[in-house]
């Protein structure tokens, strides 16, 4: 009973404290920052909050960009998912059983791969430092898993309410618009959970395609530990928690989907 | 090839439903893909026109020590992570699964780092590990012991990484191993404590076979990610020093944004995908079996 009592202290100690650390530290003054052992009693302040606004200006816009991608990456990739998921469902055919093991052999491409010639053509195009440049590939890495997962949602869905639909009169897409939709919403949250977490963290496509006016917010927090000039720990702290928390409260909302997409997406993807 | 009224009969709507997927997958990934196959066979770097050298470029890679240091240190890197979080995401759901006080919130805490960027548990890290103000370091030095310093040896550098990535990816091994054991019903194990069979017994002989589905899951997935690790070794030691801690999508980095190197850094891309392939083999394999056998 002890014993157990201090795995479970040392699990949730080693999954949680690096985070609190970060959080808490971010409302410290810079005094009490590097006192050792960390204080848990301190005087509150928005101080490093404030020099962020006054040093990293920057910051508040790339907030906005990165949620910008975030948003269109999501919603791009749950509505084409979901769409090619209820074909893969309800249809058996060589040409889509060979298309959907392309479909998962495709994502195994390394990303880092197709930077290469992509840097050279987004640049030729102009999309460089656009924020469609970004949508478009946080989509595209997450589609194979998001249609595997729709298709194992719309599996659930017994095919009766489809025919019914039909015998009312409705098309393919009356039924994909009225029964399909409508019942997998779940599955479209799963997916979106894991595009939404994927877009606003990622680093390597936002670090090779954006300089400026698409930067997205994990550039800036790279920029700013990487900074020349010392690294000003209060003011990363407030970036680290700005950028941070949203994400960390959308994933403990949505864990029930996050953890039934998870189950159906890589068991049966 | 399939008779009017066959239920699997597509109509044009059904491949339009189809396309945006396919076409996001081939414009953005295969192509480019195949394009970079073909400037692996070239002379190129940026704005200049390819000269086609065949396999030069794959054996200038191949004899390249900075390549070999880069595959070696991957191939440590990913079997240490990999093994480490079975074992612990194996420990922690057996754990979870025998009942556990609060285990709502348990489980909202072990899942707390898939939401974190790498960008942020490297600030993390760092500020723990800094060598001077970092309260790791600190406390070793308190205990007498030598520091950490991952600047500067590399082996300390690449087990800061592992650190990190376990930290990172530990959620997603667990919840797939913890979702597999929550399936296996009770009285299997009833049956078992029947029979007189121990703790160990049940483990080796009921838990692990039927959970090796979801173990060979999470560990395949697991290398196929970890194989292309960029960020956490980026921001972590820049694969400094002097070479010494990158790894395969580090090196790729450095040849083409670098170096400029082109045709070095797309050998370098399509080894890795032809790593990625191999390490996928048996995933891929049942997956065609499935894909094919359902058509």
């Amino acid at each position: 009973m002890v014993l157990r009592g201090l795995v479970l202290t040392a699990i949730a100690v080693w999954s949680a404290f690096p985070i609190a650390l970060v959080v808490m530290s971010s409302f410290k003054p810079a005094r009490d920052i590097f006192v050792f052992p960390p204080t848990w009693a301190f005087a509150p302040t928005l101080a490093n909050y404030a020099g962020l606004w006054l040093r990293w200006p920057d910051f508040f816009r790339t907030l906005g960009n990165s949620l910008v991608v975030t948003l269109g990456a999501t919603a791009l990739a749950v509505i084409v998912s979901a769409m090619a998921g209820y074909v893969y469902s309800r249809k058996r055919n060589p040409y889509l059983a060979g298309s959907a093991f392309f479909m998962i052999f495709v994502r195994l491409f390394p990303p880092i791969v197709v930077t290469l010639p992509l840097f050279p053509l987004v640049n030729a195009l102009r999309l460089n430092d656009t924020h469609l440049v970004l949508i478009v590939l946080y989509a595209t890495f997450f589609v194979s898993m998001g249609t595997m997962i729709l298709k194992a949602f719309v599996d659930q869905i017994p095919r009766e309410l489809d025919e019914a639909a039909m015998v009312d009169g409705a098309g393919v897409w009356g039924v994909f618009r009225r029964v399909i939709l409508p019942l997998s919403a779940q599955g479209m949250i799963a997916v979106g959970v894991f595009v939404f977490v994927y877009a606003w963290n990622e680093f390597l496509f936002a670090f090779i395609f954006t300089t400026s006016a698409a930067k997205t917010t994990p550039l800036v927090l790279s920029e700013m530990t990487g900074a020349v000039d010392g690294v000003e720990w209060g003011v990363l702290f407030a970036a680290t928690t700005l950028q941070l928390v949203p994400v960390l409260l959308f994933v403990l909302l949505t864990q029930k989907y996050l953890i039934a997409g998870l189950t159906a997406g890589a068991t049966k993807g | 090839m399939t008779a009017p009224g066959n239920p699997n009969r597509l109509q044009p709507i059904h491949v339009a439903m189809v396309v945006p997927v396919q076409a996001l997958l081939i414009a953005t990934i295969f192509l480019p893909s195949l394009y970079v196959f073909w400037l692996s066979l070239n002379e190129s770097s940026f704005g200049v026109a390819p000269k086609f050298v065949g396999l030069r470029n794959y054996v200038e890679v191949l004899s390249d020590p900075y390549f070999w240091r880069a595959f070696v240190n991957t191939a440590i890197v990913i079997n240490i992570v990999v093994y480490v979080e079975l074992a612990l995401g194996m420990a922690i759901a057996l754990l979870f699964a025998g009942g556990i006080p609060m285990r709502k919130t348990m489980i909202s805490i072990i899942l707390a780092p898939y939401a974190i960027s790498e960008v942020a548990a490297v600030v993390m890290w760092r500020f723990m590990l800094d060598p001077s103000i970092g309260m790791v370091s600190q406390t070793l030095t308190t205990l007498g012991l030598p520091t950490i310093e991952w600047s500067v040896v590399p082996a300390h550098g690449l087990t800061v990484v592992c650190a990190l990535s376990v930290w990172l990816h530990l959620p997603f091994t667990f919840l797939i191993l913890y979702a597999a054991r929550l399936a296996i019903p009770a009285d299997l194990y009833e049956a078992a404590r029947i029979d007189g069979a121990s703790g160990w017994k049940q483990f080796v002989h009921i838990t692990v076979p039927v959970l090796m589905p979801a173990i060979l899951v999470a560990v395949l997935f697991r290398y196929i990610f970890a194989f292309r690790m960029f960020s956490e070794v980026w921001l972590v030691t820049g694969g400094g020093p002097a070479r010494s801690t990158e790894v395969l999508a580090v090196y790729l980095y450095q040849e083409a944004f670098r170096y400029n190197e082109f045709g070095i850094a797309s050998a370098t891309g399509w080894l890795m995908v032809a790593g990625s392939i191999v390490l996928a083999i048996p995933y891929l394999r049942s997956l065609y079996k499935r894909t094919l056998t359902d058509a």
